[in-house]
């Protein structure tokens, strides 16, 4: 028994100190752990965040990011986890009107053969900026990630327990746009200066400034909440059905409790005379 | 077993052509098992719980899911924000090969643990060692399937490997991808595969199960059944105590699954696989580090290069678990009587998870020697270690049954004691 | 020794009761978590969110459809069609010589929403919509609109389905005598505007089910 308690003492030992985000080994700033109103096991999104991140998204971000996992229509009650908070008459109106890199959906064939475009209905994804990676790079020099899934695909995902976590990483490096160190050389001439990303030399531009968007419900547009909010958003894009994953773990965890509790109790019951005719034979 | 009216006749009617009902009596009911069987036993069951999880998750998964290279990683997101419940699935399924692992490896361990790979269960062994092979071939094409970075990079690496093999390396590997590198035939491939592998698990489960029967369970002492005295029926006693483990099993299951469904996973894999970029790190999942480590321990050796060297290395590393009845000949069989070999087991679980370590980083300074002497460690526990001990260790006298070794554990402390030699 | 056994297995019989009641508790929330844990994988082969969503209405625009002509469209898997009817053949639906051969002239079993129960089974005489599949066993009716022809002299237009010869006429009634039993389905519609057609939304006021109808 007690080689097995030292045994897990060495193993816990092992776990604690063996970075699971595994993919970053290089010597970074950790990015500080923030305090999301998702985290936890009874964590749900911010919704009026998520809506202004979606403005950010829509005005700042699709000029160059896609998201091509989202659909219009997920952001009202039909889509996965009941949406943003968007009504069905506002996701209608938010597809109908163009994302700032102005693109239309490209559908067809009509009737004489042709490819045409459109703007885009509920039922669409968020009109992307590029029709594929070339054009990106042609436009750029390099492919601006797809947004869809970015905070589970960066640091530790959602649901890192020791390590850096996607949202923070993200929130860490929009504001982590500074001046380089004296010592810095940089190997690229074009690249931006960034605390977080690794390597610190970013081909994206600072896109977030103050007052960078006006707010339609009038919150004061700071870097800080500009950054706050683009998370919220990003993280509901990449976990839409978080909160009803939260609500049925609770639920199947008090269940298993309750079957747990009644099965120990019927073991011991059984097991009973099992240990009964052990402690008779003692005698 | 009392049957009253209809279902008597209709159940004697069956059992007459087809003897699944007095098989089932037979096997659960009349089947003697150990009465001193620890919690360490649950695991088999909990094993065969989760392959039952796998295939039910993986069969609904596989209506949803486009094995193609351009929709593979867009179908599983699909799977996970509008297929009804797809989220769920999807984690239960990603969750599950890492559950069905720990409880594998527990299982092994538990073997190891009290000798139940001994004599007369060296095949029962054996099966065992071809079941977690099958799950290693099975989860590593699964992983492939998401089509993320990882999934694509740990392919290549992988399926690489086998260029080690002289003169028909190059071609076994080309034959493998179906192309020039791993790609939409290879995707499709191990679709298919990974698809029928686990129905393969469950044939080998079978034999491995009748394998058991033959002599029954081995139990925390190692010693054999000596009379009707050492057993009580299989029903009711073992299936409410599994039961029971499952219960607890599937708390911590599903606290996983609902609250950190992505922390045993690679942030790297929700990107979706670009052929031109590599990621910063290859690694393969959790439960294949330890083997990992031993790949890339092995440095040039002599004549064979360090490539192919670690390629025999790693397959030798469960090669020595199919022979290890042989390797390790002392007639005692349980830990609990062999005070060095306890020592040396709990050295390889250290060993193991030190092997784990070294895998999850990469091969640099301080991991590289760490990563080295335990390879070599584990090598040195199976061919130098057991056989030596086999030959040499004085084992504790053991009990003279189980019935005494129970009763003795429950008198008084003043009197008890273990039967003498 | 005999009252202790005898104390044993008086305590066993009670101990026996209450280890039915655990096992019967044990054994009822075990088949609840059994189903509740079936549930999502039944509920997953259910339709998904995105494929509801195609399903939405679709605008098709009629604007260059001329008089005589069909136009068939794709709605939730299903073949729309859309007929310009000449004043003529509107004439021949209101005959009652047509009607006559006709199982039911009145539309009185429910293949229609309420504001196509009328002679000409739709909002506006001249545009017709259906859904374009037979009520016999589901092949796709061909457009026949010219009467005569090798159809007989009192073929009056309309569509003939070539998997077992059904026939229908132009506002989709099913003809008597032919394997198939109803009327071809008119599905929930409206007009957007003079141009503009929805198909799969009703117009303000009617909440007709397509799937309400007697055969799809």
């Amino acid at each position: 028994m007690r080689t097995i308690i030292a045994a897990a003492g060495v193993v816990a030992a092992l776990v604690a100190s063996a970075p699971f985000g595994f993919a970053q080994e290089q010597e970074m700033p950790t990015p500080p752990r923030q305090a999301w109103t998702f985290d936890g096991p009874f964590g749900s999104f911010d919704r009026a965040s998520a809506q202004r991140g979606f403005q950010i998204y829509a005005e700042v971000c699709s000029q160059c990011h896609s998201m091509k996992l989202v659909h219009y229509g997920d952001m009202g009650p039909s889509g996965p986890g009941g949406g943003l908070g968007f009504t069905e008459d506002q996701v209608k109106a938010i597809a109908a009107q163009p994302l700032v890199n102005g693109k239309q959906v490209t559908d067809g064939p009509d009737e004489e053969g042709n490819m045409f475009q459109r703007p885009a209905r509920p039922s669409d994804a968020l009109v992307a900026p590029f029709d594929n990676d070339k054009q990106a790079t042609a436009l750029y020099g390099a492919v601006p990630p797809d947004l869809s899934v970015i905070v589970k695909a960066r640091a530790g995902g959602l649901d890192s327990i020791f390590g850096t976590r996607g949202p923070d990483y993200v929130y860490a490096l929009l504001r982590g746009y500074t001046d380089p160190p004296a010592d810095f050389k940089p190997s690229s001439a074009t690249a931006n200066y960034n605390e977080y990303f690794p390597g610190h030399q970013i081909a994206m531009p600072p896109p977030l400034t103050a007052d960078r968007v006006t707010y339609a419900d009038g919150t004061q547009a700071t870097l800080d909440q500009e950054s706050y909010d683009i998370v919220n958003f990003l993280a509901w894009a990449a976990e839409p059905n978080l909160e009803a994953r939260h609500r049925t773990g609770v639920a199947v965890i008090l269940f298993l409790l309750a079957l747990v509790g009644v099965l120990y109790a019927a073991k011991r019951r059984i097991w009973a005379k099992v240990h009964n005719a052990e402690h008779a034979g003692a005698d | 077993m009392a049957h009253s009216g209809t279902q008597n006749r209709l159940v004697r009617w069956v059992d007459h052509r087809l003897p699944v009902f007095t098989f089932m009596a037979h096997e659960l009911n009349e089947y003697p098992t150990p009465k001193n069987l620890n919690y360490w036993w649950n695991f088999g069951s909990l094993a065969g719980v989760m392959l039952v999880i796998m295939i039910a998750t993986g069969i609904v998964l596989a209506m949803q899911y486009t094995p193609h290279v351009t929709m593979a990683f867009d179908s599983v997101e699909r799977i996970m924000r509008d297929v009804n419940y797809g989220w769920l699935l999807r984690y239960i399924h990603m969750n599950g090969a890492s559950f069905f692992f720990i409880v594998t490896y527990t299982h092994l361990f538990r073997g190891l643990y009290y000798g139940s790979y001994k004599t007369p269960r060296e095949l029962l062994w054996m099966l065992g060692v071809v079941i977690l092979l099958l799950m290693m071939a099975t989860a590593f094409m699964g992983y492939v399937l998401p089509w993320g970075q990882m999934s694509y990079w740990g392919a290549t690496v992988i399926t690489n490997l086998f260029s080690a093999i002289p003169i028909v390396g190059d071609s076994i590997v080309t034959w493998l991808w179906g192309g020039f590198a791993v790609g939409n035939p290879t995707l499709n491939r191990f679709f298919s595969l990974h698809y029928l592998l686990p129905f393969v698990i469950v044939g080998v489960v079978m034999l491995h199960l009748v394998a058991l029967h033959q002599h029954g369970s081995n139990n925390p002492l190692g010693i054999d059944r000596k009379g009707p005295q050492d057993s009580i029926p299989f029903h009711p006693y073992y299936t409410i105590k599994d039961m029971f483990g499952l219960g607890v099993f599937l708390l911590f299951f599903a606290a996983m699954i609902f609250f950190w469904p992505n922390a045993l996973g690679d942030s790297q894999n929700y990107v979706e696989a670009n052929p031109l970029q590599t990621p910063p790190e290859i690694v393969p999942e959790w439960y294949f580090l330890p083997f990992y480590a031993i790949l890339r321990s092995v440095p040039d050796l002599w004549f064979i290069p360090a490539k192919l060297a670690g390629v025999l290395a790693l397959f030798g590393s469960i090669g020595l678990l199919f022979v290890l009845p042989w390797l390790d000949r002392s007639r005692v069989r349980s830990a609990r009587f062999r005070p060095i070999y306890k020592w040396c087991f709990w050295l390889l679980v250290l060993d193991a998870l030190a092997l784990g370590y070294v895998g999850a980083h990469r091969p640099e300074g301080f991991y590289i020697v760490l990563g080295r002497v335990a390879t070599l460690y584990y090598y040195f526990h199976f061919l130098i270690l057991l056989p030596l001990l086999g030959k040499f260790e004085r084992p504790l006298p053991l009990p003279i049954s189980i019935s005494a070794a129970v009763l003795a554990s429950h008198a008084r402390p003043a009197a008890a004691s273990v039967g003498k030699a | 020794m005999a009252e202790s056994a005898q104390a044993k297995a008086v305590a066993a019989h009670g101990d026996g009761t209450r280890r039915d009641f655990l096992v019967l508790t044990a054994v009822a929330l075990g088949g609840i978590g059994a189903a509740a844990a079936a549930w999502p994988l039944i509920s997953s082969m259910n339709p998904a969110k995105d494929t509801l969503a195609a399903g939405a209405p679709v605008d098709i625009d009629i604007s260059h459809l001329q008089p005589g002509q069909q136009l068939v469209v794709l709605w939730r898997s299903r073949p729309i069609f859309i007929v310009n009817r000449t004043p003529d053949e509107l004439k021949t639906l209101q005959d009652p010589a047509t009607a006559g051969q006709l199982r039911d002239a009145a539309s009185a079993i429910l293949q229609q929403p309420d504001y196509a129960k009328n002679w000409h089974r739709s909002i506006k005489p001249e545009l017709l919509v259906l859904v374009g599949i037979c009520t016999h066993l589901g092949c796709i009716p061909s457009f026949v609109p010219t009467p005569g022809g090798s159809l007989g002299s009192n073929w009056p237009g309309g569509y003939f389905c070539p998997c077992h010869g059904s026939r229908y006429d132009l506002a989709g009634r099913v003809f008597a005598g032919v394997p198939a039993p109803f009327n071809l389905p008119v599905p929930p519609y409206n007009f957007v505007s003079d141009t503009v057609v929805r198909i799969g939304e009703n117009p303000a006021g009617s909440t007709f089910d397509l799937n309400s109808v007697q055969q799809l």
